[in-house]
């Protein structure tokens, strides 16, 4: 007697055999900690102070723009560091609204550069100077903390709410707690991320605006508890946030508290602190994003991790650069530096895939790596 | 009998008519003071609140329209000269070696500025009353295609950039520069400009663009204004400098100088915080030429002369051997024909202060001016064939365009467009608004202070002594009708008592104009229309949200907490709709150190957006200022219950009129 089987189970049966023989030849993910290491390594400190031509000690923020040139905040002005390698200070008296510095953001689509402040934010297009403050425009507060600048508005984060501008509309768009989530106006950073604006809000996490549709969401400490992460990997790790930086589906939260790193694509998150984890300080002053990897300026130097590995760097008590190596499953690797940091106290990180810059409460620092610059395992997605 | 009854009548009557009318005036009065909160306020007349509707306005009404030329663009092979018609809404071409016009294409939108490609296939339009560039084919005049760019576009530039093709757009309204690719026509970037982005210019074969902002800006009303020459590298729409013209503004033309390397724009050198009496000394306004070199110095020379100016500069064309400029002057109808070749051997051996001081030398001019060239009336935008041998003038108030030989400077003939509208009273109040005769030894005209009528962003010294300052902001005369009184003491009844003898002792400082003239003069002025603020696609659109809580906030009666708002304090009391003023003097604490007393004229709020600076002496640089600086005591609009938001809404608001 024959046995007829239907087409359609014959299709059934011939995916499952594609699906197990494709399972059986299809590698296992490597685990973590095996491979080499995708981190680069800085092999040597070149330090520049005020002997070199900067205006201050200490420096505040750092940017390099899309012509190479590196930009520097302080608080005794703007600084380039020109292609000679010197440095040309730009203060008030050029029209830069304040001395004190504390960001800097390019226009991807103009090159003009925006600073914002503790008296205004900025721009610089052109070699000239033009200051918005709260008083001339529609930006939200004198001190502004944070901005960035993505798809044709500048977003300024300051003391008293957030305040987007319209570049070609020319219009300004405010927001505080009367108007979208936040549970306070006091923001300290703004990062764009994919089609949204991350703002890192005071004692009010992450909030992430979406300025096509208008809304507004939260992201907040589960536990709501300042000192403890109660539950680790669960949301940001506290609702204090000092900064926040995004690449490549990933968001990063820095706060005095810890890191927590929020992976778009998954919706996961992973959190650290100090001494449970290879976070060198929860005391985070800003992250920078490049690729994968978050960057976390500390007050005891600098982690830089891409979520299972991390590499350390810090200033030992005889003033000795320490670089310390953390891989999965893997002993920690540390080594003494010929070159060090000039100072733990890190305010801010500029990375790419040559080069690291540091901003310290001790000057300007230029880390140059070991690993190739041209390593797939730098720039690949998550 | 019938005697008693008639005096019996008038007797009883005439008391009852005249408490009628005496009832009647103090009920008016009472009414008067009671809506306007003004217990201080005399007799006026009803309609200072009940004004009558826009449309009923002078410039509400049709009016004739004129072959007005604009900006001209010549085919590449010199035989074909297009000239954009933005009153008429056409697109004129024209046989070079005829001068007749062979056809017109309708453009709908102003179309001000044209740009050929390299081909001449493409005729590029910057169509300024509708804030498009329009794409023709100029085999048929064809209209292809349109796109969107910033408000009322002026000028536009082919280039060919490292990145492929791109053209560059003036936005005058909306101080921006717009970068756009021809095929397909789209904007790819919009780049911040200086004020007023009026005309553009390609150099060192397409790898930058100078761009003329017609208006100078200043940090402060005692600060000394300057205009900004943007330089942009037209591939990625970076910009590259931003150079400044000091104490100079009217930029309206500019070209590159092949061959030198320079750019030259037209310009006038402005001392605006110099008593006005200085008229006489010719130390108020030169006009003149700003070189920039390729090195970033600039170097500005005046046009004028001793005892002659040349007014209102504007269309710039240098010669393909780089040896010769012409220059349009408005107000003067006359072009200038300059000399590089001298100014460049000046240039190598000059210092830095002759440099600087030549704009200021009344006799240095006529070093390198080699001829003046008459031509009709107001000579705007000017062209030069390939081969540098023909000069075409825009004639832009005789509807015509004047052809000169070069090399004779004798002029060829005249490609008629129009019949000049004699007949039309506005047009020939606008031939007065831009003749520069009426003013002492041709200084200016009111065009050089009033650029299309509107503002220029400064503030004058109108002290009458010569010694002291009395800076008073300049208004617009978009949109005036119907706002007298005039000047900011409100002391001026009519345009005509406003331009008449007194403004001729004061600014003029020659005779007055002729009444006859003063009449079409004021005419033209009431029938210039408010200057338009938001982009065309927004024009008659819903308010936003930010917009509509700036409006309830202007027409509040009352603060948040249910307490009232003085009346006299209320915006829309002495902002009062439809024209924004009651036409009143009002104190709103702006008196100022030299201001002899409190109390300025409503200015009416039509076109505010793009008039700044504000207040009677210009001190405010922005709308904000008006309440984050110099507010008092709630005197200019109870404000002070207003958050920054709230700020921000009623400034979306005002931008909106």
């Amino acid at each position: 007697m024959k046995t007829h089987r239907s087409p359609r189970f014959a299709i059934i049966l011939g995916l499952a055999s594609a699906l197990s023989h494709a399972q059986g030849n299809t590698p296992p993910a490597p685990a973590p900690g095996s491979g080499p290491l995708t981190i680069p390594v800085i092999s040597r400190f070149e330090n520049f102070g005020e002997k070199d031509g900067l205006p201050s000690h200490k420096v505040h923020c750092l940017l390099k723009a899309s012509d190479g040139r590196l930009w520097i905040g302080t608080p005794n002005g703007l600084c380039v560091r020109q292609d000679n390698g010197t440095f040309r200070r730009f203060g008030t008296e050029d029209g830069l609204s304040h001395l004190t510095v504390l960001s800097i953001a390019e226009d991807p689509a103009t090159g003009d550069l925006w600073i914002a402040t503790l008296q205004g934010l900025t721009r610089l297009s052109g070699g000239k100077f033009t200051a918005f403050t709260q008083t001339n425009s529609g930006l939200p507060n004198n001190v502004v903390y944070g901005v960035a600048v993505a798809e044709g508005t500048v977003w300024a984060a300051t003391a008293a709410g957030t305040g987007a501008y319209d570049l070609k509309a020319k219009a300004w768009k405010p927001y505080d707690q009367t108007n979208s989530v936040m549970n306070e106006p006091w923001c300290y950073a703004v990062a764009p991320g994919k089609g949204v604006i991350y703002l890192g809000v005071w004692a009010g996490g992450v909030v992430e605006h979406d300025p096509h549709t208008g809304s507004f969401k939260a992201y907040r400490d589960p536990d709501g508890e300042f000192h403890i992460a109660f539950a680790a990997d669960s949301g940001p790790i506290v609702d204090v946030t000092s900064w926040v930086a995004y690449d490549q589906g990933i968001l990063w939260q820095a706060s005095y508290f810890g890191l927590a790193r929020y992976n778009t694509n998954s919706a996961t998150w992973r959190t650290w602190v100090q001494d449970k984890t290879p976070l060198l300080s929860n005391f985070i002053n800003t992250i920078f994003a490049h690729g994968r990897l978050g960057w976390a300026a500390t007050d005891r130097g600098v982690s830089v991790t891409d979520g299972d590995n991390w590499v350390n760097y810090l200033v030992d008590k005889d003033g000795h650069g320490v670089v310390q190596i953390y891989r999965p499953g893997k002993p920690t690797e540390t080594r003494t530096m010929a070159t060090a940091l000039p100072d733990g106290f890190i305010m801010a990180v500029w990375a790419d895939d040559h080069e690291a810059w540091f901003a310290t409460s001790n000057g300007l620092s230029h880390g140059v790596f070991t690993l190739p610059a041209d390593s797939p395992a730098l720039t690949s997605n998550p | 009998m019938k005697l008693k009854r008639s005096l019996f009548v008038a007797m009883t009557a005439a008391p009852a008519l005249m408490a009628v009318v005496l009832g009647g005036g103090y009920g008016l009065r009472a009414h008067q003071r009671i809506k306007s909160g003004r217990p201080d306020l005399g007799f006026v007349s009803c309609n200072h609140c009940h004004q009558k509707s826009l449309a009923k306005l002078p410039w509400a009404q049709l009016r004739p329209h004129h072959d007005s030329p604009g900006g001209m663009v010549l085919s590449p092979d010199g035989k074909r000269l297009f000239i954009a018609l933005d009153d008429k809404d056409e697109v004129a071409e024209a046989d070079v070696a005829t001068l007749a016009v062979l056809r017109r294409a309708k453009v709908p939108g102003g179309p001000f500025g044209l740009a050929l490609d390299g081909s001449g296939e493409r005729l590029f339009v910057a169509c300024s009353h509708v804030d498009q560039v329009a794409v023709l084919d100029t085999h048929d005049l064809a209209e292809k295609g349109r796109v969107i760019v910033g408000v009322r576009p002026t000028d536009i530039a082919f280039c060919q950039t490292r990145d492929g093709e791109h053209l560059v757009v003036t936005n005058s309204g909306s101080d921006d520069i717009s970068v756009l690719t021809p095929s397909p026509l789209a904007e790819v970037a919009r780049i911040s400009g200086g004020r007023e982005p009026y005309a553009v210019t390609v150099t060192d074969g397409g790898r930058r663009v100078y761009v003329a902002n017609r208006m100078a800006v200043h940090d402060g009303v005692l600060a000394t204004p300057a205009s900004e020459v943007t330089v942009l590298d037209p591939a990625n729409g970076h910009i590259v400098d931003r150079l400044a013209l000091d104490s100079a503004h009217m930029a309206e033309g500019i070209t590159a100088v092949p061959k030198k390397g320079w750019v030259l724009n037209s310009m006038i050198r402005v001392r605006n915080l110099v008593p006005i009496t200085q008229v006489k000394d010719g130390w108020v306004m030169t006009s003149g030429l700003a070189i920039s070199q390729a090195d970033g110095a600039v170097t500005q020379v005046p046009l004028d002369e001793a005892n002659a100016y040349f007014s209102d500069p504007s269309g710039v064309v240098a010669s393909p051997d780089g040896r010769r400029a012409f220059v349009a002057s408005g107000g003067s109808d006359v072009v200038t024909v300059v000399d590089l070749d001298w100014l460049e051997s000046w240039l190598a051996r000059a210092s830095a202060a002759e440099r600087g001081d030549a704009i200021l030398d009344m006799a240095f001019s006529y070093h390198y001016v080699l001829a003046r060239i008459p031509t009709g009336c107001n000579p705007k935008h000017l062209a030069l064939s390939p081969d540098g041998s023909r000069l075409f003038v825009a004639e832009r108030l005789d509807d015509g365009v004047l052809v000169v030989d070069s090399a004779s400077l004798k002029p060829l003939g005249r490609i008629v467009l129009g019949d000049g509208g004699r007949d039309d009273p506005i047009r020939q109040g606008e031939r007065v608004f831009t003749r520069a005769r009426y003013t002492f030894q041709g200084g200016f005209d009111c065009r050089s202070c009033h650029a299309d009528g509107h503002v220029d962003g400064l503030s004058y010294d109108f002290d009458g002594s010569g010694v002291g300052d009395n800076l008073l902001d300049n208004r617009s005369l978009c949109g005036v009708a119907g706002t007298e009184p005039f000047k900011w003491n409100g002391k001026n009844p009519t345009l005509q008592y406003q331009d008449g003898p007194r403004f001729a002792r004061v600014l003029m400082r020659t005779d007055p104009i002729p009444d006859p003239q003063l009449d079409e003069l004021a005419t033209f002025i009431l029938h210039l229309p408010p200057t338009r603020t938001v982009p065309w696609d927004q024009v008659g659109k819903p308010l936003t949200p930010a917009q509509q809580r700036g409006r309830d906030l202007f027409f509040a009666t009352k603060r948040p907490n249910g307490t009232p708002i003085p009346r006299s304090r209320q915006c829309q009391v002495c902002h009062r709709p439809p024209l924004y003023t009651n036409r009143l003097i009002a104190s709103v604490g702006t008196q100022g150190p030299r201001d002899p007393k409190e109390g300025f004229d409503t200015p009416h709020l039509i076109g505010v957006g793009a008039s700044a600076p504000y207040l009677h002496d210009g001190r405010a640089r922005t709308l904000e200022e008006i309440w984050t600086v110099y507010q008092v005591n709630d005197l200019h609009g109870v404000s002070s219950y207003w958050t920054k938001l709230q700020l921000n809404d009623m400034v979306e608001y005002l931008k909106t009129l």
